[in-house]
């Protein structure tokens, strides 16, 4: 295969579920590029990404916010009411002295997810008004780091473990945070199925190198 | 003009760049990483998932939730949890706990483990199994493990009267550290090892 210099590279594409080589082709709008051998998402085309990018994340961080203040169950036990918040969650570990998974809990389910979604409204931001080369860059970086870790989704099924396991001991009321939650969780599944960071550095490729832009 | 071999190319494990394979240390042009790394290519892998078996053993012998009621401590270990919600009938529950907390760390270590050796020695070089796919599969449901941490922390959380109360055992500790480091073990192992030894 030949290649005119080291960024031609950018043209091809390898899937992330079966490591087959591809070359990258103009698309539809609207439509997706899949594998030929595993059938995985390889890339997709959207011309309104930014727009719907910024305006899921800015939803998403309302939602998270929202889930963060308000309480996520109460309980009614032995005639005492208590309630659990996001971030009462892990404090509530470190009173006990586990440091350690109160640390872990506290980057996994609230400091991770933040950062999320306030990247994403900066990136999108940026690539909006094109500006920020190397700081889009570095925030890319950064985004491809911190993704993996982040558990929202996993702190909601965990939400609902434990209410099963209260359940005959216990009356239980969902607070409003539970269904900020479940929203902040679909906005977040939503972004991590339909935006992958491959297709957000294509598109940053097509804004600032094809238009000159430095 | 220069010419690649189209199996010379491979892709960086953090902004999914195609790269040309530079041998011993190639950085990943778009961002930076080091891609691969000749003398350390599974060892950091295997240190991680050697730490996270290690911390997998206190985690089922001490008791990750204790419920102190009316000055009577009783300790359950992650086992002991799952049959106790079998003898009380929530079935789903108990699986899923089980799932995530038992089977699924004990396949996370032994697809690694599979994956570690077979791509130093012999025994992988049958093709019959999709080994990119294996170790996606591996990624995709690792932070599953986390369940069980979470869900202790929510009752210890919720749970803390006079009379009745809700702590984390030991084996909250031990076990976040394993999944902690199951994690990093998948994630510094090198995918491109299974490319070579196809």
């Amino acid at each position: 295969m030949k290649l005119e210099n080291e960024d031609a590279l950018d043209n091809l594409i390898i899937c992330h579920q079966c490591y087959t080589l591809h070359e990258e082709v103009p698309i539809k709008d609207g439509t997706k590029a899949v594998c030929s051998s595993c059938g995985g998402i390889l890339y997709r085309y959207d011309s309104k990404l930014i727009e719907y990018g910024l305006a899921l994340s800015i939803t998403g961080l309302i939602f998270f916010i929202l889930a963060n203040i308000f309480p996520i169950v109460k309980i009614e036990l032995l005639g005492h009411e208590q309630f659990i918040t996001i971030p009462k969650t892990f404090i509530a570990l470190f009173d006990n002295g586990f440091y350690v998974v109160g640390l872990l809990c506290a980057f996994l389910i609230f400091i991770f997810p933040f950062m999320i979604f306030i990247i994403n409204i900066v990136l999108f931001t940026l690539l909006k008004f094109k500006v920020g080369k190397t700081f889009s860059k570095e925030l890319l970086i950064l985004l491809s780091h911190i993704k993996p870790w982040s558990m929202s989704d996993i702190f909601l099924i965990s939400i609902l473990v434990a209410l099963v396991k209260l359940i005959g001991y216990a009356q239980i009321n969902m607070g409003t945070a539970f269904w900020a939650l479940v929203v902040f969780v679909i906005i977040d599944l939503y972004i991590t199925k339909m935006i992958h960071t491959s297709e957000i550095w294509m598109l940053r490729r097509r804004i600032y190198e094809n238009k000159g832009y430095r | 003009m220069i010419e690649v071999n189209e199996d010379n190319l491979l892709r960086c494990h953090i902004c999914e760049a195609v790269n040309i394979d530079k041998g011993e240390e190639t950085t990943c042009r778009r961002c930076g990483t080091i891609i691969y790394h000749e003398v350390f290519s599974t060892q950091k892998s295997w240190a991680y998932l050697i730490t996270a078996i290690i911390a997998y053993i206190p985690a089922n012998l001490y008791p990750m939730l204790i419920t102190k009621q009316f000055g009577a401590v009783e300790g359950s270990t992650i086992l002991g949890g799952v049959v106790l919600l079998w003898e009380h009938g929530s079935y789903p529950i108990a699986m899923i706990i089980f799932v995530a907390s038992i089977l699924i760390p004990l396949m996370k270590f032994l697809v690694l483990i599979y994956l570690l050796i077979s791509v130093k020695y012999p025994i992988g070089k049958d093709k019959s199994v999709d080994k990119h796919k294996l170790y996606y599969m591996t990624e995709a449901v690792g932070p599953w493990s986390m369940i069980d941490v979470f869900v202790v922390a929510i009752l210890a959380a919720l749970i803390h009267l006079a009379n009745v109360e809700i702590v984390a055992g030991t084996a909250a500790t031990a076990f976040a550290t394993s999944v902690f480091f199951t994690l990093l073990a998948a994630h510094a192992f090198d995918e491109r090892l299974i490319k070579e030894n196809k």
